[in-house]
């Protein structure tokens, strides 16, 4: 009996833990977007940077859709819907580790510490805003884009499915982002990384086509993640629906964020562990 | 009156001599800094190096639609490159300044004797230091993957000397808007501009090979005119549009040269004037 209520109290607890513990990631993420929609200065660059871009390389590069090894489309445009979706969650994600480390700079993060907040909400919470924000953004390429001629040949699916993507890439690059804030608690340095992650996209298939590449390239961009992300979503804006296409718009982000939000959660350890 | 004169023109010299120690002094710690903190410096110096890397790779089907002036991406997107990458070195200069604004030590800096313009002409000297170590890294790396120079040993000079033009844009863009937000918040800004202003331009594509509102934008734009002196030692020479072969030209060097003067005095005036508001 008397082991029976013991349990149940630990259970109670347990439970009672648990609850706070959700209620702390929830009241953490909402502080993450609340700072991402009260700064439109920080999040303006990530939505109007990738259509730049896109504008940019559907001028530039028009003209190379006739070389051979491109697949058949309308213009240069339609390629770059789900490039301007990659690289508008990548400028989002580094605002957001970014935001992590000023609060490290501050002295807000050791003010969470010193309170009775569960230490990995503190993480998840921003993640999940960074997933959040990635899906608007995605939401937002894609709305923007019809306009101007891009078909999406999937139809509403798959636009739902493009959007998904954009919320998983944002949790999977927030994890890589959070990692750096963690590590270096410098918002210059997380700043400093947006060059490498928006040169990584070259390569991959996120602007030319595989086919239309030699050599060393070509065999990157077959072994790196993002083409075949890119190309998931490519896939179902030029071509249309496919389970193929689904599968690797959002298993791929699922994958790398098996990668990151464990390198998350050891950089946090580690802070913690100096503090 | 005469003593008044004299005065003057010994007190002259004398602040030139001041200036130049406080400047050399703040560039040595602009230098410093890339030891102290090279998480904040070398992303910017290997972004330009992969850049090149990866353009050339990834749009090497460019050089195939016809009117390209180069067989080699290579070529053509090395120079375009090294001179990202010397933008960045000075717009980092611009994220130096907001930390020391941010941890107050700019504020004691301008509590000390040290002549006003010493505060930017220190990290301008810093930049030049940083934006020639990043060219010479990322031509040496653009050599090593195959460019290959047409234009004999002025093409090189043609292409540093972009380097240090833009580096000095760059770094009073940087320093303007630093003084202007005092916080992190101008380094999206300082990042983001530069792209804008370098990608309206020729760094992708030759004019020839445009389409639509890029070709109006960028033929107006003076990084158009600086990215075009600095590649000419490495593309064939266009006239009106037209091949006629590799070299240096004064025709594609004059544009270049008053692009440079004229941005580098705007964005130093622009430089000091948000730090004059600063003292205000």
């Amino acid at each position: 009996m008397s082991t029976g209520t013991i349990a149940t109290r630990t259970e109670f607890a347990h439970s009672a833990e648990t609850s706070h513990a959700w209620a702390q990631t929830m009241a953490m993420s909402k502080r993450s977007i609340i700072a991402i929609v009260r700064q439109p200065a920080l999040i303006i660059p990530s939505l109007i940077f990738p259509l730049f871009f896109a504008a940019l390389g559907a001028s530039s590069f028009n003209r190379a859709t006739q070389l051979p090894g491109f697949p058949k489309v309308d213009s240069f445009l339609a390629l770059t819907l789900a490039a301007s979706v990659l690289q508008g969650v990548i400028f989002g994600s580094v605002t957001g580790g970014a935001a992590l480390a000023v609060d490290i700079e501050t002295g807000f993060f050791d003010r969470l510490l010193a309170s009775p907040t569960s230490r990995v909400s503190i993480l998840i919470g921003r993640l999940a805003g960074n997933a959040l924000f990635g899906s608007v953004e995605a939401l937002f390429f894609t709305l923007v884009m019809i306009p101007f001629g891009v078909n999406i040949r999937s139809g509403p699916a798959g636009i739902a499915v493009i959007t998904l993507a954009g919320g998983l890439i944002g949790l999977s690059i927030g994890g890589f982002m959070a990692a750096m804030a963690l590590r270096t608690g410098s918002a210059e340095a997380v700043q400093g990384v947006f060059p490498l992650l928006f040169v990584s996209m070259f390569f991959s298939s996120a602007f030319f086509p595989r086919e239309t590449m030699q050599g060393i390239y070509r065999t990157i961009a077959n072994y790196n993640p993002l083409s075949h992300l890119y190309e998931g979503m490519r896939d179902l804006v030029i071509t249309g629906w496919s389970f193929d296409a689904v599968l690797k718009s959002l298993l791929i982000p699922v994958g790398i964020g098996f990668a990151s939000i464990p390198l998350a959660l050891l950089a946090l350890r580690r802070r913690l562990r100096a503090v | 009156m005469t003593s008044t004169s004299t005065s003057t023109f010994a007190h002259a010299p004398a602040t030139r001599a001041t200036t130049s120690r406080a400047a050399s002094g703040l560039m040595m710690r602009g230098l410093r800094t890339i030891t102290r903190l090279p998480s904040a410096f070398f992303p910017a110096m290997l972004m330009p190096i992969f850049q090149s890397v990866a353009f050339s790779g990834t749009f090497f089907a460019i050089t195939h639609v016809p009117g390209f002036p180069t067989d080699r991406s290579i070529n053509w997107f090395m120079p375009l490159g090294v001179l990202m990458g010397s933008a960045f070195a000075g717009v980092g200069l611009g994220f130096s300044l907001i930390r020391d604004l941010e941890t107050g030590f700019f504020d004691r800096l301008r509590m000390s004797p040290a002549p006003r313009n010493s505060l930017i002409l220190g990290p301008m000297y810093a930049a030049w230091f940083r934006s020639l170590f990043v060219a010479v890294v990322v031509a040496g790396v653009g050599f090593a993957l195959g460019a290959r120079l047409t234009g004999g040993v002025l093409g090189m000079v043609m292409l540093f000397g972009g380097a240090m033009g833009i580096a000095t844009v760059a770094t009073g863009w940087g320093l303007g808007l630093a003084f202007i937000f005092q916080d992190m918040r101008g380094a999206a800004i300082m990042q983001l501009g530069l792209f804008i202003s370098m990608f309206l331009s020729t760094a992708q594509a030759p004019l020839s090979v445009m389409t639509g509102w890029l070709h109006g934008v960028a033929s107006l734009n003076p990084i158009t005119n600086i990215l075009r002196m600095s590649r000419q030692g490495f593309v064939n020479h266009t006239v009106n549009g037209h091949t006629v072969g590799p070299g240096v030209t004064w025709h594609d060097t004059w544009g270049g040269l008053i692009a440079i003067v004229g941005l580098s005095v705007a964005a130093v005036i622009f430089a000091r004037r948000g730090l004059n508001k600063l003292d205000a």
